[in-house]
């Protein structure tokens, strides 16, 4: 089975951010890059089907030189081929300008499977995977914890809301947006790195973008903190009452 | 002159008076040796030499193949040969380790050994003699001389050799193995009779049947134990004079990995001469096990089995081999306990065994490598270490928080950030930066640095040293990790560190060489100890100090931290300690993976903590301190657990109102 994982490279969880002059994106100098927490699940689940029913794992990332670093740790992990579309402007276009990045660079490997995280960990807009489906005209499920092989096509478990999960049986070729936490990632390890040396990492050029975007970035902020006190006045009773109609409503604890 | 002899050689005319009777004033016995070897002797005498010569290089032939094709030792440098020649002396020579750690087995050994010496000259001559080639006449004045002395020696011998017989097979203590060695007897035995077929010789009449019969018999026992040396625990009598010598440079050291190929022990090929050399000097005297936290607590790991299964290994096996090590990735062949990963990740790296090995065999770089063959190529699959390792990953801490938790507590401690000004760059550690309990004794030796007036600032960032994933054998990760060390402290021109985890200072100082020079680096013990004359004394309680094995066995300071101590009250030793310190059970990354099976190692060593009956149980090192904190709720009594920085910062002056914190 030959999978392709999309993976994107995001800052880091625990790196202090600072807004950008213009007030659109982020500083991006000394901020250090990781893979989006998703994607490393997706790229787990790739290696693991790869061990067991065999074939070809090929990530790809889109987005200046700097990736190229998430995707040699890919490779370390034990993907066999990455591909690189070099592209600057990615903060220039909307999710379906970079879907469309990424869905050129995976029609021309024609895979049996695209995983791909379910969103990403910077911007959270959960849709790239979707569209990406749309594009290259497969089949998808979202939210997918694990993944099994059948003799048709493939069997997977989706999360619904509230705990509950869903199995859903789906056609190959397809392409599946993987939940984080469904699989146990690996760590990476010396010979990986060492392995990674000799394997492939191709760059191609992202074309230009065919549209203009039809959504962008209009500020980014950091979240205000809000402290907000509120004093509960009347008897016992009623402060009980009150408390009660705020934590059911307001708070959703109860 | 004969006369005078049979007198002395009946040993009952001792003080007989005559021409010839000085000798026996001065209380000399003589050496009766055989006058005549006939031909059909002589021959006898030389086929059996030979048969016995042959054989012992038949039997040692291979094992001296085996080493020389083992992985050249890369890194390996004779020098400083001062340091090897103390080590040859103090230990091969004189036997002081031997003695020192188990004196009365230890002291019967040391004669048995003085005895070989001495009666090395004895032998050459007493062969020698059967072929009329004998040098040393009995009634010269050095025969004399030198066969008395050697008298002396084997008198020794004999009475340690039945001693050492009695231990064995009599008394048994459990460390030389469940299963009696009667090979062992069997040498016993042929020692006993070279020295009574030796001392013999100086009770008969010369020329009589039964001086030939003594002679012949210390002839057979000569050339039976020959060949008996190399298939045996014997060996050592050969190769471990050698394996003292050649022993690595320092304490518990991680050699480097070479080349592109190199992940450290994963099959016969990577095993290196010097680990060959040493798994083959073993005796088998189970010292290595006795101290061991894993082994004594009913884990699986035995460090004498660890070196007995490499052994057997390449016995069996052989060296340049691509057979994996490990019984797990070995899955053909019968499961070995002894020599597999729940094994070898059983230990905690405390580094009792190779402080107690007496024929220098260097337990944890063997250990320590049949982790990283294992880690490095990604056959080590464990939930909790993956979680370690990935958490050292992604957030440069062993506890898995988010860096941001660091700065937090470094705003609100108010520490000064390191900015070149100040003196000392106080390395927080994971447990100082992140630990609730390291946090507090952080906190409290900031304190005392205040007090005495030095100045100090902490790292904007600072990421773990790598400990854990050095000890568990993630090389990449402890790369990275001390690259980035090496690097932040380069930028920030950090020239002096002092930081309170024994872990981090080891690491820093010995580890990260392999990455570059790291600033110079001491444990907050040594900071105070020096300082302890400006620290207030107190009085009153006893407190017990548990030596940590990073700072005791891998740093020797055992001093430092007890001046620290007495400054704060009555020191109380434990039953073990100092370089027979028993571990609490966190190193070489076990704090982190787990629940161990069998009972606890911080249980045992608590107990034995609490029995003496001190008020305080006083550490130096954060991880003991998480360790005996939760075994502390388990002891019949539960003294006061406190570092020593707490135990000193309590006596300090509360910080006037306002005043820095
Ligand atoms: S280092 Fe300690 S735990 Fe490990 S084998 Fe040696 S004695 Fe046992
Ligand atoms: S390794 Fe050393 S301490 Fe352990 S049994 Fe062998 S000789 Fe004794």
């Amino acid at each position: 089975m030959k999978i392709v994982v999309a993976v994107k490279q995001v800052p880091e969880r625990d790196a202090a951010i600072r807004v950008g002059a213009d007030g659109r994106w982020i500083e991006e100098e000394d901020l250090s890059y990781t893979i989006n927490e998703p994607d490393a699940y997706a790229l787990e689940e790739a290696l693991q089907l790869k061990e067991k029913h065999g074939g070809e794992v090929v990530v790809v990332g889109a987005g200046p030189e700097r990736v190229t670093s998430t995707l040699r740790e890919a490779l370390a992990k034990g993907a066999d081929r990455a591909i690189h579309v070099e592209a600057v402007d990615l903060g220039e276009r909307d999710t379906l300008g970079v879907a469309q990045v990424l869905a050129d660079a995976i029609a021309a490997e024609a895979p049996d499977l695209v995983l791909t995280g379910l969103q990403s960990d910077d911007l959270g807009l959960g849709q790239t995977g979707v569209v990406m489906a749309e594009l290259l005209g497969l089949p998808h499920a979202t939210i997918i914890m694990q993944v099994e092989v059948t003799a048709s096509g493939l069997r997977v478990k989706q999360e619904l809301e509230d705990g509950w999960f869903q199995h859903v049986e789906m056609p190959l070729p397809a392409l599946l947006t993987m939940q984080s936490g469904g699989n146990k990632l690996r760590y990476a390890t010396l010979m990986g790195i060492k392995k990674a040396k000799a394997k492939e990492l191709k760059t191609e050029t992202a074309a230009a973008a065919a549209a203009s975007p039809s959504a962008r970035l209009e500020r980014v902020y950091l979240p205000q903190r809000q402290k907000h006190t509120e004093m509960l006045t009347g008897s016992p009773a009623e402060v009980a009452a009150k408390l009660v109609q705020i934590l059911k409503n307001d708070v959703r604890v109860l | 002159m004969r006369v005078a002899m049979l007198h002395c050689g009946g040993a009952t005319a001792i003080g007989f008076l005559g021409r010839a009777g000085d000798a026996c004033l001065l209380g000399t016995l003589i050496l009766a040796e055989p006058e005549h070897f006939s031909g059909t002797e002589i021959t006898l005498l030389l086929l059996a030499m030979l048969a016995s010569a042959g054989l012992f290089l038949q039997r040692l032939w291979p094992i001296l193949q085996t080493i020389h094709h083992a992985q050249p030792e890369q890194d390996f440098h004779l020098r400083p040969l001062g340091r090897r020649t103390a080590a040859f002396v103090w230990e091969v020579l004189l036997q002081g380790k031997v003695i020192r750690q188990r004196p009365l087995p230890g002291l019967a050994h040391a004669f048995v050994f003085w005895g070989f010496l001495a009666f090395a000259l004895v032998s050459l001559n007493h062969v020698a003699t059967g072929l009329r080639l004998g040098f040393l006449p009995p009634q010269s004045w050095a025969g004399r001389f030198y066969f008395d002395f050697a008298a002396v020696w084997a008198l020794l011998v004999a009475v340690s050799i039945v001693g050492l017989f009695v231990r064995r097979f009599f008394v048994r203590p459990i460390w030389l193995g469940e299963h009696l060695s009667y090979e062992s007897g069997v040498i016993a035995g042929l020692i006993f009779l070279l020295m009574v077929s030796y001392l013999g010789a100086f009770a008969v009449a010369p020329g009589g049947s039964a001086v030939k019969l003594l002679w012949w018999s210390h002839t057979a026992a000569l050339l039976v134990f020959l060949p008996l040396i190399p298939h045996t625990k014997h060996l050592h009598l050969v190769l471990s004079p050698l394996t003292v010598f050649l022993k690595r440079d320092s304490f518990a050291q991680i050699p480097r990995l070479h080349g592109d190929e190199d992940f450290g022990l994963v099959a016969g090929k990577d095993v290196t001469q010097l680990i060959a050399l040493q798994t083959y000097s073993c005796v088998e005297c189970g010292r290595c096990t006795e101290h061991c936290p894993a082994a004594t607590t009913g884990k699986v790991l035995n460090p004498k089995e660890v070196v007995l299964g490499l052994r057997s290994y390449l016995n069996t096996v052989g060296p340049a081999s691509e057979v994996p090590l490990l019984a797990e990735a070995r899955p053909d062949t019968a499961y070995a306990p002894t020599l597999s990963m729940e094994a070898v990740f059983g230990c905690t790296t405390c580094g009792s065994c190779e402080f107690q090995c007496p024929v220098g065999i260097q337990h944890v770089p063997v250990i320590v490598g049949l982790r990283r063959g294992a880690v490095n190529t990604g056959t080590w699959e464990d939930d909790y270490g993956t979680k370690l390792f990935l958490a050292l990953e992604k957030h440069g801490n062993a506890l898995g928080l988010s860096a941001a938790e660091r700065d937090k507590f470094v705003t609100k401690q108010g520490f000064p950030i390191f900015d070149g000004t100040q003196e000392y760059c106080l390395w927080l550690g994971c447990m100082g930066g992140y630990d609730p309990k390291g946090r507090e004794i952080i906190a409290d030796f900031a304190r005392v640095m205040h007090f005495l007036g030095t100045s100090f600032g902490v790292l904007k960032k600072e990421r773990c040293t790598g400990d854990p994933a050095r000890r568990l054998g993630n090389d990449l990760l402890f790369g990275t990790l001390a690259d980035s060390g090496l690097k932040s402290l380069e930028a920030a021109k950090v020239q002096k560190i002092v930081a309170i985890c024994p872990h981090c200072v080891r690491t820093i100082a010995e580890d990260w060489r392999e990455y570059g020079i790291a600033p110079q680096i001491e444990h907050h013990s040594e900071f105070m100890a020096r300082h302890r004359d400006r620290l207030p004394q107190q009085q009153g309680q006893s407190i017990v100090y548990h030596d940590p094995c990073y700072l005791g066995r891998y740093r020797e300071q055992y001093d430092a931290p007890r001046q620290v101590v007495q400054q704060a009250g009555a020191l109380v030793e434990a039953p073990r300690h100092r370089e027979r310190s028993f571990c609490c059970g966190a190193g070489g990354g076990l704090a982190f993976l787990g629940e161990e099976h069998g009972e606890r190692v911080s249980h045992v060593r608590a107990q034995e903590l609490v029995a003496t009956g001190a008020d305080v149980v006083g550490t130096a090192c954060p991880f003991c301190n998480t360790m005996f904190r939760d075994a502390l709720h388990e002891t019949e009594r539960q003294p006061q657990l406190l570092d020593i920085a707490q135990l000193t910062a309590r006596a300090l002056p509360s910080q006037p109102p306002g005043g820095e914190p």
